[in-house]
């Protein structure tokens, strides 16, 4: 099995610790990083390992058609996939006559993923691809993701959103300070031993239950019920109430086994999700889940492959 | 060079200039002045000097134009980027744009030309010369697009090449003695060493707009290099 390796051990940034970092050709690598060090890593690619990124910043052209575009890569680059198949690839056949000036900004996108496609660099670096983008266009990405690493070439995706990070890649890290470190996905055996051991919470103290957390030295008591969802972040547990997250003491497992009893769910390793607020069960191609939650930012959390059943079950579907 | 990309590349830019307005609008220039000037010229037809007038106003508008134009137009939307992964496909794609605006530049000529009367023109000698004069204003238009960052610094430009170039031979009416030093360095300026070779017949004016389009060249290559080392 080959790989592209990307070495930074000896490092000349101040921001982005050592690290490297092989990229397998039959998985898709995730780096989830905050943007200044997405930023830096970017410049890092360009310049020292000479790889094209997928930033979308390249521009089409306004006046042609979808169609037209798209015919145009395709002949530029020589893709060997006929036409029409790329069109229905990347769900442009329905736009194919429209003037790009009059597309939606994720139409736009897909034109774009059809073009870094037919441009088969090598690797493929993307950057915040799905960001700001519809579902349909979200499934095309997973898709061309499928094709890339059927093509046997190394994927890299570079996000600032873990659910993204979760969502898009097989292989995710968070690259941080400390350096880069693996996120754990999908640990079905580790999973099993903690779901459903705990007895149901007694009836008396429920009534009176509230989640404290710190911010600063104040404590606050949250009402299980206001809760969105809670976020495993470097083993701490952060309550996650539409854009704010508030640190707990304990960790993900602990706060589960308190929370099971007002209709709380462990949807994911990293992730507990509070059911009441779920408004929708997201299905991906590639078999992956996410759910959207019923608040303001409408923030969508990984599902895990496992506990779909479980939560159809829940919902009686 | 490869041929499937500059056809890629002269598909795209057909169907660009024929949905831009901006692009659209300059080869009807030339054929409104030869209009224009065919109702002035009356029954027996219009001065070489002015003939040649119209054949600066054609290359200047539509060839040097028509060419800054869709090379800035591709320089401020960043369009090329993705495409120049080799210094080889760029000239793919230059090529590629030459052919339409050689194109272009050719049938507005000749319906102008047609419409002025297109005699003088139908030799050997005034032949050759005028498609070195098309490969000295696209040299230009093409060494200018290379760096013009933007549509609207285009006009810039665009104004002392038409200016100098493409109306050489309007210096006639500024008044001028027959002897002052601008006369002269115009004489030597493409458009008016053509207008000679009908006078004279000889080769020579050729063989000096031949030198012209070279330094064009010239400059074309020049500023590739330095748009090159820059990025």
């Amino acid at each position: 099995m080959t790989s592209f390796k990307l070495d930074y051990e000896i490092m000349k940034s101040e921001i982005l610790p050592p690290f490297s970092l092989n990229l397998n050709e039959s998985n898709i690598t995730g780096i989830y990083s905050d943007t200044d060090m997405q930023a830096e890593l970017i410049h890092m690619l360009y310049n020292d390992s000479d790889v094209t990124v997928c930033d979308w910043k390249d521009g089409l052209y306004d006046r042609l058609t979808v169609a037209d575009n798209v015919a145009f890569y395709h002949k530029w680059f020589g893709c060997s996939i006929p036409l029409p198949e790329i069109l229905v690839l990347f769900e442009l056949h329905m736009c194919a006559k429209k003037p790009l000036r009059k597309c939606s900004h994720s139409e736009k996108r897909r034109v774009q993923y059809a073009k870094y496609f037919m441009m088969n660099t090598y690797p493929m670096v993307f950057q915040e691809p799905i960001h700001g983008v519809d579902v349909r266009t979200i499934n095309t990405f997973i898709n061309m993701l499928k094709r890339i690493t059927n093509n046997k070439i190394p994927a890299l995706i570079l996000v600032s959103n873990m659910e993204h990070a979760l969502l898009l890649s097989d292989v995710a890290y968070r690259l941080q300070e400390k350096g880069l470190q693996e996120i754990e996905v999908d640990n079905v055996k580790e999973e099993d031993v903690t779901t459903g051991t705990e007895p149901a919470f007694t009836p008396s103290t429920v009534n009176l239950f509230k989640i404290p957390a710190k911010i600063d030295d104040k404590v606050i008591l949250f009402d299980p019920l206001e809760i969105d969802y809670i976020e495993s972040q470097d083993g701490k547990a952060m309550i996650v109430i539409n854009d704010e997250s508030y640190a707990l003491d304990s960790t993900l497992a602990e706060i589960e086994n308190k929370l099971e009893a007002y209709g709380f769910y462990r949807c994911h390793r990293s992730y507990i999700v509070n059911l009441q607020k779920v408004r929708e069960i997201i299905t991906w191609s590639k078999n992956t889940y996410s759910l959207r939650i019923d608040n303001r930012v409408k923030s969508t959390i990984p599902l895990s492959r496992t506990k779909i059943q479980r939560i159809q079950e829940m919902f009686n579907l | 060079m490869n041929a499937q990309r500059i056809s890629a590349i002269f598909e795209k830019d057909i169907k660009d200039f024929m949905k831009n307005m901006m692009l659209l609008m300059m080869p009807v220039i030339p054929i409104i002045l030869a209009l224009l000037y065919k109702q002035l010229g009356g029954e027996e037809g219009l001065p070489i000097p002015m003939l040649y007038l119209i054949v600066g106003v054609t290359f200047s508008s539509v060839t040097a134009s028509c060419m800054m134009t869709m090379m800035a137009e591709e320089n401020e939307k960043k369009t090329l980027r993705g495409l120049m992964l080799s210094p080889a496909s760029f000239l793919d794609i230059i090529i590629g744009k030459s052919l339409v605006v050689g194109l272009m530049s050719f049938i507005a000529l000749t319906i102008s030309l047609v419409i002025v009367g297109i005699k003088p023109f139908l030799n050997v000698q005034a032949i050759i010369g005028l498609i070195l004069l098309f490969l000295f204003f696209l040299f230009l238009g093409i060494g200018i697009g290379l760096f013009t960052k933007s549509i609207a610094s285009t006009s810039a430009y665009l104004m002392p090449v038409m200016f100098l170039f493409g109306f050489t031979p309007m210096i006639d009416f500024l008044g001028l003695g027959e002897d002052s030093t601008a006369i002269m360095i115009a004489d030597v300026f493409p458009l008016m060493q053509l207008i000679d070779m009908h006078d004279t017949n000889s080769w020579i004016p050729i063989g000096i707009v031949a030198i012209w389009a070279l330094g064009a060249a010239l400059f074309t290559y020049i500023c590739f290099k330095k748009v090159r080392t820059d990025d």
